[in-house]
């Protein structure tokens, strides 16, 4: 495929993905989730005993909090929490701590697109980090919708801007989940291809939708790859600091 | 196209500021602006149960005023507070930002939630439930003058739909005093031209008063003759409000 | 009425509304099994939707919409200001949505519910990259004045799919909008024009001559089903929202194009099958609202 972005990558090519984890040292767990010059840090603080009001005592409640890079939340930073706490709840085991609150503070660092992609990344990263019961980890992606229906992978902010639409996209990734595969996966297909959350923006027709929910699928397999390696590799050298 | 909201622009409203020409109140013959009579309250349309999410609500429209009132509860107290006897009485009155011609902020209304807290209280059983709280909330849709003697009587009305117990109904009505003449249940336009207002709020089976509030300046006789219109209109308001519970209480045993 | 049947251990002899509150999933799925609803609605079905336009007189467009219980109220108010310079040549449109304390017993006054920014958001998301409005027809004296829009959604029933009502009440209310006549005065604001001084005409220039509409192209409509199991339940009220947990909102506009499709996590996750038969479903909704839409514009234009 020819290179037709402005930095020199092809449609289909990621930024340069980078993990790193336990950065702080007062948070229980804490990953850097880096795409290119996007640069999310998250806090994950808890289990914490009790829940707020109107949350269900009989399940862990899950708390967001954004911290964008400059100035006061608004709504899109509201809407940012929202889906992340409800992303975050469909994946975490939330009956093994009844009656406790996880808070996750999600810092940004630098945004230069995909930004709440890079977010959703860097919490599941921190919730691994702080241990918390998951029944998958989720992997999350940007695909953007260019004029002419193409579908471009990971856009920094400049690409964001000049695009038709775009969708979030969040996919399981339970290669080795423990659960038992019974109820999860329906009608012959595979876990990985059900969505945990899509949120669009902009007017396309439904079959490019469904043409970027193909090629983010096959694109996150390639994320949760480097999620799995890095969360993998990253553990013995946690138990080495430890002892 | 979401960076526009981050720098709001100011901006106005196209209507005219300032009013095209005083309006002939003073004089001792002139005609309302709606053409009602003076001692003429305009046509009431009351509804319960406007709101299902509510346990118990009423929508109340009065010419342009346009109010729904939901009461919540007896249910736990917010604050956690040390044990209590009777039972405590919330209100809360907040407008839309298009209740008036000028676009507002919409926001919440203190002077007249504690009024309406104080015109309610008084009516209400308070030992019946004790320890909890019994929310009442008022929005006004539409604001078209005398507004808080609707929201006060609306509220009434959604407390019985509810359930709550009451010793009566609480109907309110105000006065405007403009020149020589006395306006009952006065409209914004009158309400800007005022010399004085009289509220009253009142028990009308019991004849007791809840609550009396009096602005502006008034002459003794005035006043005696103000409080018997208020208090004559509060009676046949309370029998409106009667027969619309009534109506509701035989539709819903059908 | 099904659950008579619900013969459990413990929910043998309990009443209906005790069996409901007690286990509310349980009492969902054996409805869920007969494809039934608690309201004796199938599982495809939305419930029955009014529009009613014109309903606040104080602003230049307003609509009321109910979809069962769930009652929103949305008035447009317009406003002058000055262009920006990027833009000078159209006007703007900002949306909020407000949930107050009457609407549910969730929600207490000082403490706005979660959940009012977020549609606030989603809605002026879809309404703007719809392209529904035409902000060029927005636009008074280029670079100088220009009309912003104030749409305010008022929540005044909560009773589920609280973002298809509030996307209904807000196209409604753009299609009852009446741009006023206006004129600039001598201080160079913009006045409404009115009766006498149309006549004596000691005004410069009319900006707007006479009152007219905006013409509203590829309207958005919206369906918000549950995903719960291998069942999908169209326009969920509020208990079941509470109860089965994964909700998908599909927004499409008059020609069919996707305008958003927005899951935001949830226990049950979206199979190609399941996306694809929310937007079949959320097709034939878009259809049933434009004939209510329709319907309610000519009731208007008969008045």
């Amino acid at each position: 495929m020819e290179v037709d972005r402005v930095d020199g990558r092809t449609r289909n090519q990621l930024r340069p993905l980078a993990c790193s984890r336990n950065l702080l040292n007062r948070a229980h767990g804490s990953a850097r989730w880096s795409q290119g010059d996007t640069i999310v840090l998250a806090a994950v603080y808890g289990p914490k005993a009790g829940t707020r009001k109107n949350e269900n005592p009989e399940k862990a409640s899950i708390e967001v909090i954004w911290k964008p890079k400059t100035g006061q939340i608004g709504k899109p930073e509201k809407e940012y929490e929202m889906i992340l706490k409800r992303t975050l709840q469909s994946i975490c085991l939330l009956t093994v701590y009844p009656n406790t609150t996880t808070s996750i503070i999600v810092q940004v660092v630098n945004d230069d697109g995909s930004l709440l992609p890079c977010a959703i990344n860097a919490a599941c990263a921190a919730l691994v980090d702080a241990g918390i019961p998951l029944k998958h980890l989720s992997v999350a992606i940007c695909c953007c919708l260019e004029e002419n229906g193409t579908v471009v992978l990971d856009p920094t902010k400049l690409e964001e801007q000049k695009m038709q639409a775009f969708a979030y996209l969040v996919f399981p990734n339970s290669v080795l989940s423990v659960l038992p595969q019974g109820p999860s996966s329906v009608e012959s297909e595979p876990l990985e291809h059900g969505i945990i959350t899509s949120v669009t923006h902009g007017v396309m027709s439904v079959d490019d939708y469904l043409h970027c929910l193909e090629r983010g699928r096959s694109a996150s397999a390639k994320i949760s790859d480097f999620l799995r390696r890095s969360l993998q590799s990253q553990l013995p050298s946690d138990r080495s600091k430890a002892a | 196209m979401s960076g526009k909201t981050a720098t709001a622009p100011t901006t106005y409203s196209p209507s005219p500021t300032q009013k095209k020409r005083q309006p002939i109140f003073k004089d001792v013959d002139w005609i309302r602006p709606d053409g009602r009579g003076f001692h003429q309250c305009r046509p009431a349309f009351l509804r319960t149960g406007a709101v299902n999410a509510a346990a118990g609500s009423a929508y109340a429209e009065f010419g342009n005023t346009k109010v729904i009132v939901s009461v919540f509860g007896p249910r736990e107290s917010k604050k956690a507070m040390m044990y209590s006897d009777i039972g405590r009485l919330n209100c809360n009155v907040s407008y839309t930002t298009f209740a008036t011609p000028v676009r507002g902020q919409g926001s919440d209304h203190k002077e007249f939630s504690s009024m309406l807290h104080k015109a309610l209280e008084g009516a209400i059983i308070l030992e019946s439930f004790p320890k909890t709280t019994v929310d009442v909330f008022a929005l006004v849709l539409e604001s078209g003058g005398s507004d808080l003697p609707v929201v006060i009587s609306c509220a009434s009305l959604a407390l019985a739909d509810a359930g709550i117990m009451m010793y009566d109904l609480v109907t309110s009505v105000s006065v405007s005093c403009l020149g020589a003449n006395l306006v009952i249940d006065p409209i914004s336009e009158e309400e800007s031209y005022q010399d004085g207002s009289l509220l009253i709020t009142c028990m009308p089976s019991r004849n007791e008063v809840t609550q009396l509030t009096l602005t502006g300046e008034w002459s003794t006789p005035k006043i005696h003759e103000a409080v018997e219109l208020c208090l004559d209109a509060c009676s046949k308001l309370g029998d409106v409000m009667r027969s619309c519970l009534k109506e509701a209480a035989s539709a819903s045993q059908e | 009425m099904g659950s008579s049947g619900a013969s459990g251990d413990l929910s043998g002899e309990m009443e209906v509304d005790a069996f409901r509150r007690l286990f509310p999933l349980r009492f969902y799925e054996r409805h869920l099994l007969e494809s039934v609803r608690p309201d004796a609605r199938p599982l495809g079905r939305a419930r029955d939707t009014t529009v009613a336009l014109g309903a606040v007189a104080t602003a230049d467009g307003s609509a009321m919409a109910k979809i069962g219980c769930t009652t929103m109220l949305a008035a447009i108010k317009l406003e002058v200001m000055t262009p920006p310079l990027d833009s000078s040549d159209e006007g703007s449109v900002a949306i909020d949505f407000h949930m107050p304390p009457i609407c549910s017993p969730i929600v207490r006054p000082g403490r706005p519910a979660e959940v009012a920014p977020v549609v606030s958001k989603q809605l002026s998301d879809a309404i703007i990259s719809s392209g529904m409005i035409n902000l060029k027809e927005l636009s008074l004296v280029s670079g100088k004045a220009a009309w912003m829009a104030y749409l305010d959604i008022y929540c005044l029933d909560a009773d589920g799919a609280l973002f298809d009502a509030a996307l209904l009440a807000a196209v409604a209310a753009f299609s009852h909008l009446q741009i006023p006549a206006v004129t600039v005065n001598d201080d160079g604001r913009v006045v409404i024009m009115s009766g006498e001084n149309e006549e004596g005409k000691l005004l410069k220039d009319p900006v707007n001559k006479e009152k007219r509409k905006l013409t509203l192209t590829c309207i958005p409509f919206s369906l918000t089903c549950i995903l719960h199991k291998n069942y999908i339940l169209a326009d969920p009220t509020a208990e079941e929202e509470s109860v089965m947990e994964t909700p998908v909102t599909v927004v499409l506009d008059s020609s069919s194009r996707l305008v958003s499709l927005y899951k935001p996590g949830g226990p049950v996750l979206a199979y190609m099958s399941a996306v694809q038969d929310c937007v079949a479903l959320t097709r034939q909704r878009v259809k049933e609202l434009q004939k209510i839409l329709s319907d309610a514009i000519s009731d208007m234009e008969v008045d």
